[in-house]
């Protein structure tokens, strides 16, 4: 589960952070450069990966880059049901 | 067969890319099928105002470069039927496109939307004469103070030497209580000035700021005076006969009077 305290007391986040949280995640692509395609192919070919030891949807993937000091993180939200038993599924 | 209009200025930061994302929801919720498309090429920012950032695959310079068809690089907003995005390349600068380029993005457009509506950037170079390339109508945005309206006037004669017409007005960033103080030019001062159709008055509204710091249109509000007005010229968009409301406090017998001399 997750649900934090202010969704539990059904406060919306204040629009200023919602705009400061969006603003440093496309100003990171612009200062790397990265291309619109990139983000859509790496998260598409880490999906089809993933999906050999997760079950998961697809489309509740969400993956970011950010930056944190002097460096770029990549950050990947999956929300996955359950694992797959035994081995990967080849 | 659709429409294709230019929402632009001369001056930056007067207000197109919030008219902009806000008439293409607007329109898209009154029923019509509308493609926003951000010509701002390298300062694009048509995306983030209206929330769909991290969506984008595809922009009008793949489109151009042959990497992709145009349907395949519209993004489509999931909030309402009929609504997409064209992106711009923010790789790319104003000079990687032709003028004959977007015309033909724009005549592929109209053929199957209701509006086309194109976002330009400030300045009346090349990347004026991109935006205005494929363009039936203008839809020009002023704020009341010295220097938009300058400006303003500028773009209203490069405009008519292109052939675009009709040419309307928004009057942006209104403010009744400094109009009534004496402080801020009132719409026939401005038009007095402009001489062209005003087709809608958009006040101050602080509402305009948190729905794009939200990337969620102001429209989706209800109750904004934003919000309305910008409804309202969707409406008259349309073609529907809406009078434009007196913002200024008149008073009512003025407001009843001005009804029915508008319509
Ligand atoms: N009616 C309004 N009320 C309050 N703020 C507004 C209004 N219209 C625009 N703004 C603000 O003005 C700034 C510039 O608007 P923008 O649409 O980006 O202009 P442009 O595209 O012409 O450069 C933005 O911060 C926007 O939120
Ligand atoms: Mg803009």
């Amino acid at each position: 589960m997750n649900i934090s305290l202010r969704q539990l007391f059904g406060r919306k986040p204040k629009s200023s952070s919602i705009a400061k949280q969006r603003l440093k995640l496309v100003i990171t692509q612009d200062r790397l450069d990265v291309d619109d395609r990139f983000m859509t192919r790496l998260h598409h070919e880490l999906a089809e990966v993933l999906a050999k030891y997760f079950e998961f949807s697809v489309n509740s993937v969400s993956m970011s880059l950010k930056q944190e000091g002097n460096s770029y993180v990549l950050v990947a939200d999956i929300p996955y049901k359950k694992f797959h038993d035994g081995n990967a599924r080849q | 067969m659709g429409k294709v209009i230019v929402v632009t200025s001369g001056k930056g930061g007067v207000g197109k890319t919030t008219s902009t994302a806000n008439l293409g929801t607007a329109l898209a919720l009154l029923g019509k099928t509308v493609v926003v498309v951000d010509a701002d090429v390298g300062l694009r920012n048509l995306d983030i105002v209206m929330g769909l950032e991290s969506r984008i695959v595809y922009t009008s310079m793949d489109v151009i470069d042959k990497q992709c068809e145009l349907s395949k690089a519209l993004v489509k907003d999931r909030r309402v039927d009929g609504l997409t995005l064209l992106a711009a390349s923010q790789k790319n600068n104003k000079d990687d496109i032709q003028p004959e380029q977007m015309k033909a993005i724009c005549d592929k457009l109209r053929s199957e939307h209701d509006f086309v509506l194109i976002d330009s950037p400030a300045g009346i170079e090349r990347g004026f004469s991109n935006a205005s390339a494929g363009a039936d109508e203008a839809i020009v945005v002023t704020t009341p103070d010295v220097s938009a309206i300058r400006d303003a006037d500028r773009i209203i004669g490069l405009l008519q030497h292109a052939g675009i017409e009709p040419i309307n007005l928004v009057l942006n960033r209104f403010s009744p209580e400094l109009v009534g103080n004496g402080s801020m030019m009132d719409q026939e001062d401005v038009l007095d000035i402009l001489n062209i159709d005003l087709i809608g008055i958009v006040p101050e509204d602080t509402g305009v700021i948190t729905s794009t710091n939200r990337g969620i249109p102001l429209v989706y509000e209800d109750a904004s005076p934003g919000s309305q007005a910008y409804m309202r010229i969707a409406r008259r968009l349309t073609g529907q006969r809406i009078p434009i409301p007196d913002l200024e406090h008149k008073g009512l017998l003025t407001n009843i009077v001005n009804w029915f001399r508008n319509r």
